[in-house]
């Protein structure tokens, strides 16, 4: 019993983070994506025995989020239009260049579609490769790297079609 | 590698260590220089990727999985009370029934094997003898009275039956001994009027509230016991 415990709280610490941005980037809400973590995770520790490798871990907690992510939706039937700008993290006041371009580039991000989207974070952000990612978005290895073409292409394009200078102008 | 190609596969996996991508990028100066700015363009996503995470997520995790342990325990020790409750009670059953209910069928396998375990401690010529008067003492508590001897009493005495308070009377026969048990009518046991084996043979008779059995080796006249019981017998209601 004490063991289950002290492998869950490793796996918790260890990954928490990473799921809950991967959350994040699936439903673009604060607070759904951390009921999605939770869920996960319950999921997760009543499952712990099931859980031989623990490298397989994250794509292990990966999986069980996705499924929950999927019967949020069966659950209740979402209005699927376009969800507001407004919504998307805005956590600190821009203050620096480079908090300023995350701040644009987050929106960038979150207007890819969710086909490309998806694997971009798993690759960048879960460090998978494409095999990983192909395996657990259920799709072959080619259709994941042509994926993954277009989401940085779709970035790069829009980064070098914005203004040179952009943000706030003071005096 | 071509260009088209050199290019799809940095922008599918800016970190790509593929032989063939890494000899492009030493060849040609501008596949390299691609490469690094992808590289940093991926560099920009994971920053802009890396949101921060509530503080207290990994407190909350832990508590709402140790929660859900602590119902689910709470569960478990009803279930394993619920469990231990019923083998005691089933073991507590099993334990009466062995103790309490007979190995035998019939008067008749029990009077045998009564008369078995006592063989030895009576002789048939011992010189011992227990008067009419003494009996009837005992036979009270049966409610019976013998208006005669039935021959030499040899040894009268409450044993056990089964369970059951009786009375053991042997008698001096011509042979061996004669045992004759007045045993109270109990259901356990059911009434047999004439049983024997290789050795012994055996007769009942019943009686309002009890039973007579009369247990002696094939030397002896059973039907004569039985017609000299019933003649002094007699039962006070």
């Amino acid at each position: 019993m004490m063991t289950k415990q002290v492998r869950y709280e490793a796996l918790v610490k260890a990954l928490h983070g990473d799921l809950y941005r991967y959350a994040y980037w699936l439903c673009h809400e604060k607070q759904v994506a951390e009921d999605l973590v939770q869920e996960t995770f319950l999921r997760a520790w009543r499952a712990l025995d099931s859980l031989k490798d623990e490298k397989a871990a994250k794509s292990w907690l990966i999986t069980i989020l996705r499924r929950e992510n999927a019967r949020r939706f069966e659950r209740k039937r979402f209005d699927m239009s376009e969800y507001e700008e407004a919504s998307i993290t805005d956590t600190k006041s821009v203050t620096t260049e480079q908090e300023l371009e995350n701040h644009w580039l987050r929106e960038k991000i979150s207007q890819l579609p969710p086909e490309y989207s998806e694997p971009l974070i798993l690759q960048v952000l879960g460090g998978f490769s494409g095999e990983d990612i192909a395996a657990m978005l259920d799709l072959n290895k080619n259709t994941v790297m042509t994926r993954l073409f277009r989401a940085r292409n779709q970035l790069k394009e829009a980064l070098e079609a914005e203004p040179v200078k952009r943000g706030m102008y003071n005096g | 590698m071509d260009d088209l190609q050199f290019r799809r596969a940095i922008y599918a996996d800016p970190n790509n260590q593929d032989a063939d991508a890494i000899l492009a990028q030493e060849q040609d100066p501008s596949k390299k220089q691609f490469a690094q700015e992808i590289c940093q363009l991926d560099e920009k996503i994971k920053q802009a990727l890396q949101i921060p995470v509530p503080d207290d997520l990994v407190d909350k995790l832990i508590l709402r999985q140790t929660l859900a342990t602590h119902q689910v325990q709470k569960r478990k020790t009803r279930v394993h009370l619920a469990l231990a409750a019923s083998v005691a009670i089933v073991g507590g059953l099993v334990l009466n029934f062995m103790q309490f209910s007979s190995a035998y069928h019939d008067l008749g396998d029990y009077a045998l094997a009564h008369v078995y375990h006592e063989q030895g401690n009576i002789a048939n010529n011992a010189s011992t003898q227990v008067t009419l008067a003494s009996l009837n003492q005992k036979m009270a508590a049966f409610d019976g009275n013998f208006s005669q001897s039935l021959g030499k009493l040899l040894w009268a005495d409450y044993c056990r039956f089964d369970g059951m308070k009786s009375l053991h009377l042997v008698y001096q026969g011509k042979t061996s001994p004669v045992t004759v048990f007045i045993v109270p009518k109990n259901e356990q046991l059911s009434f047999t009027d004439a049983f024997n084996d290789k050795d012994l043979f055996g007769s009942s008779l019943e009686f309002n509230r009890s039973n007579i059995i009369v247990v002696g080796d094939k030397n002896e006249s059973l039907g004569q016991w039985q017609q000299s019981i019933s003649d002094t017998v007699s039962w006070s209601i």
